[in-house]
């Protein structure tokens, strides 16, 4: 289902031949028919074309950007963890720190850094919204690592004489992988949606999920052009649902618990 | 209960400075130093070892913070004072001397910070605000706190609540439709963003649409309380049923709980003796930051909903360069992170017994 | 653990019973009779210190200037002066205060007040961003800017860090000294833009030839006799503006300017003819305000509870980011006039959060905040209204990038531009396209017609004329960048769009964040951006004099001697009657409507008394303003003008006073200000309990 999501968006719209550019501001706000299946904007741009193409640039930066703080993260706090202590200590206060630095002047220092021309590539965008979002799954892998620690399998491995890199990546970080698939794949959705936020302060990208479902002001008791906010939201649940049933197999593939 | 030790001396004068800066605007100099001295002794005497580690981890952590969020702040591009239509040189620069706020240097950044130190720790004051002008930083923050951690705590209450329910029920019975059915409302959840959750439930109850249950927006009753909450809450109920699901699944395959189980426990008993213990872990690590997001406010929830609470600053303070405001964010932000941060920390070996055999 | 859960549960419960207690020990307040969203806090309620309009409403609810705008025509009618007269050239003008007027202390509102308010406004200690409008009354422009602007020229004795800061005269003499063969034009250039020397703000206005020709100057070498003639215009100037400071220090608010020649008499003297003056009398920086609170309180005397104003309504209540509260003062002088005896006035800056209060009835009136798509629902409403108004949107160009710097190209992207149709089918309030600045409305005055209307062909033409296009060089690829908003988003996205199609160029449309976008811009980073200016008064100087050389709205880069000289005659046209025949040749050859402007300048000279000498003097500098409009937009065009905003308002139907049209002469005029005073307001919840 996710490879149908990601399949779509990177194809459809050129074996459709849709162009998400071309403007015809005669036909703007058009409802869902024949000729626009999902409508078009104020521009008159098709919105199935806007949604494919913005897909493309959400998928990409939701699953690299989540996948990158997965990873940070997930070591980060295993390490933390792992270790106890004044270790333990003194990493999550570098938490703590990077928790209260004002997110706002940062990300735009990020913005400033990264030339205009960088604008429409994403690495500008991963970089802002991974220095945030890792530290929460950092603590979450951390707690669990922490209860862990002390588990027989641990100890035994210990005795054993296996060293510590070993023993987190075999034997602890299995065991979290719960807690770490299920934050991780609603993460997905959480950044995809930030990466609007982004594009208020200029640093966004151009066309995404997160920036469609941010201009479609429609929930109000006026009007209600239900589409420019149907379909974003739609792709972006269906990409939720598959992740998810994406991620219970990784724990099923992964997790030493629920292998039978 | 305790034998004197160096931490527990150090530490109880860290957490009695803390308490002097942060009573003295309230109760004056004298009294927040008799406060402070009384919170010292207190912290020295009776607070857990590692909340007083905490305490002397913060302050340096602190001191960097304010220094690093200042040089950040001045070297980002804008001035409190720039708009559309520019003023002249000459009045930018004497608004910049009234209100205190050197050229934007590395030096410059340097000067602010040891000005905004002295006025913190000697004075009380977190500055004046530069875009409500008239007005001081912990006057509009104060007034700001308590509306947001009611909000917040509302919303913690229903996602808490609602999240745990959900995820434990699915948790029990996975791969059936109570699953699926709490999968999908987690998907739901944090696929619509929190204006849109609002602005639904805004038409649907107080619009009219069909009800007219509530105010639509503003402050001041418990009726404004109960839509903003629940807005608040969504995304974070699904983050919390989604991870107790997954803790729960995972208890209920394990050994103790067949044993529980063979001994003849009723489900009731197995399900809150056992499963929740395992679902709540890695909700209660979620919870630490989670509930130093909500209780920090929410600029979307609040400006829909017309509330006057903290999130608003955060964006405005740093939209507008208002730089104490920023500040006093920040001040707050890690404060309230740490806070939690250690409140999850004393409370994860209480719940989960594994924890306990740590140093 | 089911301690655990049951010690969570009863923490959490008990934290909810706080919650509930303080909540509903809190009585909320009765509606106030009038509610209004304004859309943001104010960013200060001293009047001297405000901006914007946010601030302007909640000014006129607490202060009131010599006039204020009558609410069925708009025009400026008695208000704390009861009349005036005006001297026969214009210049003079003395207002008799009401007897009855008072502060809301009881103090009674007298000359002196304005006098010292004026001068307050003035100082540049007060740091007041809007001083300059008033820089028309004798003195104030010297007490306002001579001081630094000396001080930059000469340095400080000792700077703000205690030590000397050298001046631009030192500077300059020490450039003269590193060439002594002539200053290199490229070294001129980057001396006189240099951030520290800031040439132009600190000569601004000179009338020493010997400065004025090297600053306007576009390239050439400064010859070593040229050189020391401006190091020598410099010194010149600097003693110049010192003595004027002088005297504007000892008589400005004292004898002078502007100042009180008794308790009920104050008197204005402008240094040049000004037919907007009597309008600024009701605009907020000239408000008075009450000596004695400034200066027992200081820069924060405007708080709930310090506050003492001389207007209709008192400030009760100030609860930041919930809503201020204004009480009727009932030591106003019309305070029978006034119907609300209540207002509340809501920050709320969310668009749809306004709206869904205003249909719940909770709000009476929105002054055009709500989400813009929603414009044609709305405005199919009876209770929706709209005006035309006085402010222009266009898109500045980057005229130092090297791209931007052939005037064909900016007028072939200004002419590749359809501007029908972005009113038509995107902003859709009924905006009025338009291809210059100076919005319909300003009194007397008509714009110049040019030809940057829309005309694809026409375009092309020019474009290709400029080397680019089809068969010429390739055109570099740019970037249109505007601040966050749907709206401009989607105008942007548009003119990009059509300018792709019609120029086959490829443009980018950028949002970018606020303040950043502003430095940018201030710093000649950018290549094309949005841009918006809010006219001040109903003349074309608020619309035009932006554009002169060195001033620091104007951020183009344009600079054009002939366009600054009109500007700066237009604000002295009385000088031209006395000018030489030949003076007055020169200038009619560089005007576009030569014949007009000698005709103009005839009927001046030629006057027969001082009234219609004034007449005269009016025309003159209309028609100076209309041939700086058209330098600008057609020799220029630095901007690309798109339309002029219309005001919009949603005001519930029990509503009088909120007033989008009005009636003078006979004829329907637009509200074009958007001022809407809540002294003249009624609902029928104020109205019914009137006695």
């Amino acid at each position: 289902m996710l490879l149908l999501v990601v399949l779509s968006c990177a194809l459809l719209p050129l074996l459709l031949g849709l162009d998400e550019r071309r403007q015809d501001t005669v036909a703007r706000d058009q409802a869902p028919n024949a000729s626009h299946w999902f409508g078009t904007d104020g521009l008159g741009r098709d919105y199935g074309a806007r949604v494919l193409v913005g897909g493309r640039a959400s998928l990409l930066v939701g699953l690299v950007g989540t996948l990158v703080c997965v990873l940070i993260g997930t070591v980060y706090g295993a390490v933390a963890g792992y270790y106890g202590g004044r270790v333990d200590d003194a990493m999550m206060r570098v938490v703590d720190f990077l928790y209260g630095i004002p997110y706002m002047f940062l990300v735009i220092l990020i913005m400033l850094t990264m030339s205009d021309e960088d604008r429409n590539s994403p690495t500008a965008v991963f970089a802002a919204l991974g220095l945030v979002q890792w530290l929460t799954m950092a603590r979450i892998v951390r707690g669990q690592v922490l209860s862990l620690r002390h588990e027989e399998y641990v100890l035994a491995a210990r005795v054993m004489g296996a060293r510590d890199l070993r023993i987190i990546f075999r034997h602890v970080l299995p065991n979290c992988i719960g807690p770490i698939v299920v934050y991780g794949t609603l993460q997905v959705a959480a950044v995809i949606l930030l990466e609007s936020f982004l594009s208020y302060l200029g640093l966004g990208l151009q066309l995404s999920w997160g920036n469609l479902v941010a201009d479609a002001n429609v929930v109000n008791p006026v009007e209600s052009r239900w589409w420019l906010l149907a379909f974003p939201c739609a792709f972006l649940g269906t990409t939720l649902l598959s992740l998810n049933f994406l991620g219970d197999g990784l724990r099923d593939a992964f997790d030493p618990k629920t292998r039978r | 209960m305790s034998r004197p030790s160096p931490v527990r001396v150090v530490g109880g004068l860290a957490t009695g400075v803390v308490a002097f800066v942060l009573l003295r605007g309230v109760l004056g100099v004298a009294g927040g130093a008799g406060a402070a001295l009384g919170v010292a002794a207190l912290a020295a005497w009776r607070f857990p070892r590692a909340a007083l580690v905490r305490v002397l981890w913060s302050l340096p952590l602190f001191l960097l913070l304010v220094f690093v969020s200042v040089q950040l702040m001045f070297r980002v591009p804008g001035d409190p004072f720039a708009s559309e239509k520019l003023a002249d040189k000459a009045v930018l620069e004497r608004q910049r001397d009234l209100y205190g706020i050197p050229a934007k240097s590395f030096a410059g950044g340097c000067e602010f910070y040891g000005a905004y130190l002295r006025r913190l720790v000697v004075d009380g004051e977190m500055g004046p605000c530069l875009k409500v002008q008239g007005r001081s930083v912990k006057e509009v923050l104060l007034p700001a706190l308590p509306v947001s951690v009611s909000l917040g705590l509302c919303a913690l209450t229903i996602a808490c609540g609602l999240g745990l329910f959900l995820g434990v029920r699915a948790g029990l019975r996975p791969n059936t439709f109570r699953d699926y059915s709490s999968m999908g409302f987690a998907i739901v959840g944090v696929s619509l963003p929190s204006f849109v959750i609002g602005s639904l439930l805004i038409l649907v109850f107080a619009l009219g649409r069909p009800f007219d249950w509530f105010p639509a927006a503003g402050w001041g009753s418990v009726s404004r309380l109960v839509l903003p909450s629940v807005a608040l809450a969504l995304p974070y109920a699904a983050y919390i049923a989604r991870l107790a699901r997954s803790g729960t699944v995972e208890v209920m395959g394990q050994d103790f709980v067949r044993t529980a189980r063979a001994k003849g426990l009723t489900e009731r008993e197995v399900v809150l003796k056992h499963a929740l213990r395992g679902a709540i872990v890695p909700v209660v690590s979620f919870l630490g930051p989670a509930a130093a997001g909500i209780v920090t406010g929410s600029f979307v929830i609040e400006t829909l909903f017309g509330i006057p609470g903290m999130g608003q600053w955060f964006v405005r303070g740093a939209v507008n360069r208002d730089y104490y405001v920023v500040l006093g964010t920040v001040l707050l932000e890690s404060g309230i992170v740490i806070l939690f941060n250690l409140l999850v920390d004393l409370a994860l070996p209480w719940i989960d017994p594994r924890l306990r055999g740590r140093s | 653990m089911y301690r655990t859960l049951l010690g969570l549960f009863a923490a959490f419960a008990g934290a909810l019973v706080v919650v509930a207690a303080t909540l509903s020990a809190y009585t909320p307040a009765p509606r106030a009779d009038f509610v209004f969203v304004n859309g943001s806090e104010p960013q200060s309620l001293d009047p001297h210190r405000m901006k914007g309009q946010i601030e302007g409403r909640l000014a006129d609810a607490l202060f009131e200037g010599l006039t204020r705008k009558d609410p069925g025509t708009f025009e400026p009618v008695p208000a704390v002066a009861a009349s005036w007269d005006v001297s026969p050239d214009g210049r003079t003008w003395t207002f008799h205060l009401r007897p009855d007027a008072r502060w809301s202390d009881g103090d009674p509102v007298t000359a002196h007040d304005f006098a010292w308010s004026w001068r307050r406004l003035q100082e540049p200690a007060t740091a007041s961003e809007y001083s300059a409008v008033l820089h028309v009354v004798r003195h104030a422009r010297a007490l306002n800017k001579y001081g630094a602007q000396v001080a930059a020229l000469r340095g400080d004795a000792a700077g703000k860090d205690g030590d000397a800061r050298e001046g631009v005269i030192r500077r300059f003499d020490a450039l003269l000294r590193a060439h002594p063969a002539g200053v290199p034009f490229r070294a001129w250039t980057e001396f006189v833009t240099d951030d520290r020397n800031a040439l132009r703000d600190q000569v601004a206005g000179t009338a020493e030839s010997a400065l004025v020709a090297p600053l306007s100057r576009t390239s050439g070498d400064l010859t070593p006799a040229e050189g020391e003639a401006v190091l020598a215009a410099l010194g010149r100037e600097a003693e110049r503006r010192a003595a004027a400071l002088a005297l504007a220090r000892a008589h400005f608010g004292v004898d002078q300017g502007a100042f009180a020649r008794d308790e009920r008499t104050f008197v204005v003297e402008l240094d040049a003819l000004a037919p907007y003056f009597l309008e600024l009398t009701s605009f907020y920086v000239t408000f008075p305000v009450h000596r004695k609170t400034v200066d027992r309180y200081g820069l924060d005397w405007f708080r709930e509870g310090r506050l003492v104003g001389n207007g209709p309504f008192l400030l009760a209540s100030w609860q930041v980011n919930e809503k201020i509260g204004l009480v009727r003062n009932p030591t106003y002088w019309g305070a029978s006039e006034v119907s609300l005896r209540t207002v509340d006035v809501l920050p709320y800056d969310n668009q749809t959060t306004a709206l869904n209060l205003y249909l719940m009835g909770d709000v009476d009136w929105l002054p055009g905040i709500y989400p813009p798509d929603l414009i044609d629902q709305l405005s199919r409403r009876p209770d929706f209204h709209a005006n035309p108004g006085m402010i222009v949107y266009f898109y500045r160009l980057n005229t130092t990038r090297e791209f931007l710097r052939d005037v064909r190209v900016r007028r072939a992207l200004a002419k590749a531009i359809d501007r029908e149709a972005i009113v038509r089918d995107l902003t859709r309030k009924g905006e009025i396209p338009t291809t210059t600045v100076v919005p319909p409305g300003v009194p007397d005055y008509a714009s110049p017609s040019n030809d940057l209307a829309y005309d694809p062909a026409a375009a092309r033409r020019l474009f290709a004329e400029a080397g680019y296009g089809p068969q010429g060089k390739p055109f570099p690829r740019f970037t249109i960048v505007f601040n966050t908003s749907e709206g401009h988003k989607k105008i942007a996205e548009f003119v990009a769009d059509q300018w792709k199609k019609v120029l086959g160029i490829e443009v980018q449309a950028n949002n970018k964040e606020w303040q950043a976008l502003l430095a940018d811009v201030a710093k000649l980073e950018y290549d094309v951006e949005r841009a918006g200016w809010i006219g001040d008064y109903r003349d074309p100087k608020t619309f035009l004099d932006m554009w002169t050389t060195g001033d620091g709205n104007n951020e183009t880069g344009w600079s054009d001697a002939l366009f600054d000289r009109l500007v700066g005659l237009a604000s002295d046209a009385g000088s031209l009657a006395s000018w030489t025949p030949a003076q007055v040749d020169e200038l009619v050859v560089a005007c576009r409507e030569g014949d007009r402007m000698r005709a103009l300048l005839a009927a001046q000279r030629d006057a027969a008394d001082a009234a219609a000498r004034m007449e005269a003097t009016l025309a003159v500098r209309l028609q100076l303003f209309r041939e700086a409009e058209a330098r600008l937009l057609i020799d220029g065009v630095p901007i690309i003008p798109f339309y002029f905003y219309v005001n919009t308002g949603l005001v519930q139907p029990d509503v009088e006073g909120i007033r989008y049209w009005g009636t003078k002469d006979g004829a329907r005029v637009p509200n074009l200000q958007d001022e809407h005073p809540l002294r003249d307001v009624s609902t029928a919840r104020s109205r019914g309990s009137r006695p």
